[in-house]
């Protein structure tokens, strides 16, 4: 993480809490030594025997890429598994209203997605770095936890009891007599957005934990001396410092909701479309792969996009050091 | 060490040996691989001690592997449903049938009969299927029920083929599946009562047992296995006939054991066979001389006269292979957004 001045927070940190006798901020600008290609370091000999595996996967996934590309320029004949020729015509299909709606709306929902679990997220990571008490942590640790161990489909499974006309919620305010008639919230945006941030935290947790864990305490002691309030202190000192996890756990959120499809496909019923759900209907059910490929390719290019822009937008987000 | 060595020689000769004697049957997983293999893959295996291994996996998973094998198959029989069998032979994954060698297939309903390449195994249809306790009175002797306005927000129909409802519309609007574009309208004034659309068979159920949708355009046997489990469905034919669906059978093109598989497709045609399909997943047979349980022989969607089968609306398989994609993306457009 390149701080504005060009240097990194870590390197500020790690140094302070080596030396630590007082503040001494590392002048070296942060450079990358790490070159896996190019010539052989003499003390990694092993280093390309190891890189092969991976490269190998690499080349699998390009190739598998090129795959798409190519099935997204051909044409779809009906009643045949084999594309016919090149052309662009499944491009031109997707500025039908309905696609550029389902694009507009993955983005919406990524977005609700990403911002809503930071919100929910924060105060379960900052209480899980901060707690003293060993209960207390590990209670949250596993609510936090418990959920990357149940498949997407459990977890939306859940979600529809909850969420569903006779779920827990309805059932819940209907006899307190709080509501007459079941609210909605299946095949709703908001139900799906719902179950989306409950999949989707345990990945912000851990990485704002991560970022959390690494802010210095004497930053906020100093605060603290100086007369800030905690409210200040949070403010000015551990938000600006946990930017980094922020932005990085905003920008994972946003890419895992990306790629989400079973939470859209049982809790949106057909209703709240996501492109992932558009590739499977139009592919599995329809057998039209190019262009369901085609779908895929610009799917793959709005995420490029989006994320570069999320990327240049948050670079001033995470040079901020504390006031 | 000699020994062990002899050990390994055997059993390196011995299990090639033992995989080429068998039948390999590519099929969906879950109860469907469960019903055939206990009943024409037990009977199979008892009358050629031929033992049957299953290939199981999604209509389309399995579809392009066999695609990405092909001449060389990774099965030599496949279940699939009529319609998505079409693909397979227009493309010569299949081989075309001897039925000399398939006596009993003398006895199938001309509407099993799907072509050259593929014959039905059972069929199925898709009808109406209601919660009579959530919803009064309300009764459905017609499709055209299904536009009553005080069903609003309350249907739903698969996600994944809309060909049943397009078809109806046709129908209702005075044409057929072949020119469903007379029926866009009718289908268009059916948008507001459909309240969600599901992806597959546990969905269905799910919706349905909830009472989150309570009228559905449902797979009679999904039907009748949430019946089983207690849920009080009322499944209706409506006058116009019940959507017909036929799962087929097929041998693969490049099967080293094409003989074998006529046996097998052979075997699924006996008469007590087809009665037990019927009995457990409480479909319909196939063939017409199948001995169904009058229990079973009375129910919705189980077809035992010739008469029966040709009630039913029956979409052409290789119309609905044509056109699902075209049917699909119009109801996408139209009718789910």
């Amino acid at each position: 993480m390149i701080g504005k001045s060009g240097y990194r927070f870590s390197e500020k940190i790690m140094l302070k809490q080596k030396d630590g006798a007082g503040w001494r901020f590392n002048k070296k600008p942060f450079r990358s030594s790490a070159r896996p290609f190019g010539p052989v370091n003499p003390q990694q000999p092993y280093l390309r025997t190891f890189a092969a595996p991976a490269m190998l996967c690499a080349f699998g996934l390009v190739a598998a890429l090129a795959a798409v590309l190519q099935f997204s320029l051909r044409a779809y004949v009906p009643g045949s598994l084999d594309p016919g020729g090149f052309t662009l015509a499944n491009f031109s299909d997707l500025l039908r209203p309905l696609y550029a709606r389902v694009f507009l709306d993955t983005v919406m929902i990524c977005f609700l997605t990403a911002v809503s679990t930071l919100i929910v997220g924060y105060p379960l990571a900052y209480a899980l770095v901060r707690s003293q008490n060993a209960i207390v942590k590990s209670i949250l640790l596993v609510i936090v936890v418990t959920p990357l161990f149940l498949g997407e489909v459990v977890r939306t499974y859940s979600w529809i009891i909850v969420l569903g006309n006779n779920g827990f919620i309805n059932s819940l305010l209907l006899n307190l007599g709080i509501i007459r008639q079941p609210l909605q919230f299946m095949f709703t945006t908001f139900g799906v957005v719902v179950a989306l941030v409950h999949v989707t935290m345990p990945v912000m947790v851990i990485m704002l934990a991560a970022a959390l864990s690494h802010i210095d305490r004497d930053y906020q002691r100093a605060a603290e001396s100086l007369g800030a309030g905690p409210i200040r202190v949070f403010l000015t000192v551990t938000l600006p410092l946990s930017m980094p996890g922020v932005v990085a756990g905003v920008t994972t959120a946003f890419a895992w909701t990306f790629s989400a499809f079973a939470t859209p496909q049982l809790i949106g019923g057909g209703r709240v479309n996501m492109i992932s759900n558009l590739v499977y209907q139009l592919g599995f059910a329809s057998f039209n792969f190019p262009f369901a490929a085609s779908l895929c390719v610009t799917g793959l290019a709005l995420t490029i996009v989006v994320l570069s822009m999320l990327r240049l937008a948050s670079r001033r987000l995470e040079t901020i050091e504390p006031h | 060490m000699k020994r062990f060595l002899l050990a390994i020689f055997a059993l390196a000769i011995a299990v090639p040996a033992q995989a080429q004697d068998k039948l390999v049957v590519s099929i969906w997983g879950g109860s469907w691989r469960d019903l055939v293999a206990e009943t024409v893959a037990r009977k199979f295996t008892a009358e050629t001690g031929v033992p049957v291994e299953f290939i199981t996996g999604g209509t389309i998973d399995r579809l392009n592997k066999e695609k990405l094998a092909k001449g060389n198959p990774e099965s030599d029989i496949t279940f699939t449903t009529s319609h998505v069998g079409w693909l397979y032979a227009n493309d010569g994954l299949f081989e075309a049938l001897d039925l000399s060698k398939i006596p009993n297939a003398g006895n199938l309903a001309d509407e099993a009969r799907i072509s050259p390449f593929h014959l039905g195994a059972w069929a199925y249809v898709y009808t109406i299927g209601y919660r009579a306790d959530l919803l009064g009175n309300m009764k459905f002797d017609s499709w055209s029920d299904l536009w009553k306005p005080e069903l609003k927000g309350k249907i739903a129909g698969p996600d994944f083929d809309p060909s049943h409802i397009i078809a109806v519309s046709a129908i209702l609007s005075g044409s057929d599946a072949a020119h469903w574009e007379k029926g866009q309208d009718k289908l268009k004034a059916l948008k507001p009562n459909f309240k969600a659309f599901y992806t597959n068979d546990a969905n269905s159920q799910q919706l349905l047992a909830s009472g989150e949708t309570p009228v559905q355009i449902v797979l009679s046997m999904n039907a009748y296995y949430m019946i089983g489990q207690g849920v009080p469905i009322t499944l209706v034919i409506p006058k116009e006939g019940a959507v017909l669906g036929v799962d087929t059978v097929a041998v693969m093109k490049g099967s080293k054991k094409a003989d074998l598989a006529c046996k097998f497709i052979n075997a699924l045609y006996d008469p007590e066979i087809q009665a037990e399909i019927a009995k457990l997943k409480k479909g319909s047979p196939a063939v017409l001389n199948a001995k169904i349980d009058p229990e079973i022989a009375k129910l919705p969607g189980v077809f035992t006269t010739a008469a029966q089968w040709k009630q039913q609306i029956n979409i052409d398989a290789r119309l609905r292979a044509e056109k699902t994609a075209e049917w699909r993306k119009w109801f996408a457009e139209n009718i789910m957004n």
